[in-house]
């Protein structure tokens, strides 16, 4: 599909043509998928969020600007999505992350990964996501964005309708909390 | 000397900042700062992208599949709107009460007993793990008879004419549909790793029906068939249903010595 061909299909959709609207979804629900998973890092809510945002993207396709790319615009929704559907989630299982996010900060110090043990890279994964999912939705979407997506914080700002410092500042908490999740395997890795 | 911060140290590894030079220099000079920014950078080079499970070629066709009965209509008559909030609450309506029935039946499996129960003295002596058991095997029970009733749907749907109208097979499938949402979180935490499987499968037919036209065209039922015979899920289904058949009828495992000497 060419630029002229995608814009034509957008106006359509704006139209109301569900047709249109079907091709949207058919050329952008892989990538769409692909951040929702990062976002969430979980299959489930990822395919929870690709639905949402679908849905949500053609209930707003009146206040898209056509100027404007429809990619970029989708992204935004995509990630506010994604923190709406982890503050719900956290909100259900609220004590429960109270618990992942000790267990996240008081994970035994690894001296010295013996042969029996797993190796080095998966015990740092293992960290990543227990640190991750100790994060707040919204420190964990600015991380994503910023960190995986290479992000600008002027983007994340304007993708999560936060000011710049807030953005900024939801960046350096999660980096924070990373750092002391994985501070027992620094000496390990250098 | 004037030490940069964390945070800035952090914004200078992601290439932003404005003060890049001038921290650029300082890292030069001071080594209490190099020595931070080299933690920060090392920790953060740590954290790789996670790798998001692959989707085919057909992934967008199906996540259309999934929400085109869900968009909003353009057309917002009034009338129109009430119909749909009616049958919205209608549809929860329903769902709860499916939600409570389940419940019930589940609830009264375990309080009434199936058979009269010439054993009733070793209730008090029975332990933990037999009592699990029982549970056990209530559940998969149960779910052998979703399988049964799921495969007559599906087995009408495969035989369903090319055209014409299979609201009787959506309404039934709609009601299997929450009833197997609650089987498969059950079997998920009872670890029957299968059995959530398949219901896996069979809720995503299932939604499949429901979301259908009731007025159903031949390519879309051709594509409904298409996706139950790629899962191959009336094969599962009737496996499945009959394997947890032969689990019910499998004898229980032996009580534990202290429960039989109790009874013996």
């Amino acid at each position: 599909m060419d630029a002229t061909e995608a814009a034509a299909v957008l106006a359509r959709a704006r139209q109301g043509d569900s047709d249109a609207f079907r091709a949207l979804v058919e050329r952008h629900s892989r990538s769409v998928f692909r951040l929702a998973f990062r976002m969430t890092g979980n299959e489930q809510d990822a395919e929870d969020v690709v639905q949402e945002s679908f849905l949500r993207a053609y209930r707003q396709l009146g206040r898209f600007e056509s100027r404007a790319n429809f990619g970029t615009w989708l992204y935004r929704i995509v990630a506010n999505c994604s923190v709406d559907h982890m503050r719900a989630k956290q909100a259900r299982h609220d004590q429960a992350r109270g618990d992942s996010l000790d267990e996240a900060m008081e994970l035994p110090a690894a001296d010295a990964p013996g042969p029996e043990r797993m190796a080095l890279s998966a015990e740092i994964q293992r960290r990543v996501q227990a640190a991750l999912g100790a994060l707040s939705p919204l420190e964990r979407a600015a991380f994503t964005l910023r960190h995986y997506e290479g992000r600008s914080i002027d983007e994340i700002s304007a993708a999560l309708g936060l000011g710049t410092s807030a953005a900024k500042h939801s960046v350096f908490r999660a980096v924070k909390k990373l750092r002391a999740a994985l501070a027992p395997l620094r000496s390990l890795q250098s | 000397m004037t030490h940069y911060s964390e945070d800035d140290l952090t914004l200078y590894y992601y290439g932003e900042g404005r003060r890049r030079a001038a921290i650029e220099s300082h890292l030069d000079a001071c080594a209490a700062c190099r020595s931070l920014y080299s933690e920060i950078a090392g920790t953060l080079a740590m954290i790789a992208a996670p790798e998001a499970p692959e989707r085919g070629d057909q992934y967008g066709l199906e996540i259309w599949q999934r929400i085109r009965h869900q968009l909003p209509e353009q057309d917002a008559r009034p009338w129109r709107a009430l119909w749909r909030s009616l049958v919205a609450v209608d549809r929860l309506g329903l769902a709860a009460a499916a939600a409570l029935l389940v419940v019930a039946a589940f609830v009264a499996g375990r309080v009434w007993p199936r058979v009269p129960a010439p054993a009733a003295p070793q209730v008090a002596g029975v332990s933990a793990p037999a009592a699990a058991d029982v549970s056990q095997r209530i559940l998969l029970t149960s779910i052998a008879d979703h399988l049964d009733r799921s495969e007559r749907v599906l087995t009408d749907i495969m035989n369903a004419p090319d055209r014409g109208d299979i609201s009787t097979e959506q309404q039934w499938a709609e009601d299997l549909l929450t009833t197997s949402r609650l089987y498969r979180q059950d079997a998920v935490e009872a670890g029957e790793r299968t059995v959530a499987s398949v219901l896996d499968d069979l809720e995503r037919s299932l939604l499949e029906i429901v979301h259908s036209p009731s007025e159903v065209r031949a390519a879309d039922l051709e594509q409904i068939r298409r996706r139950i015979d790629a899962a191959a899920l009336l094969f599962k289904v009737r496996v499945l249903s009959e394997e947890l058949r032969q689990r019910e009828e499998a004898p229980a495992p032996a009580m534990p010595r202290s429960s039989t000497r109790k009874t013996s």
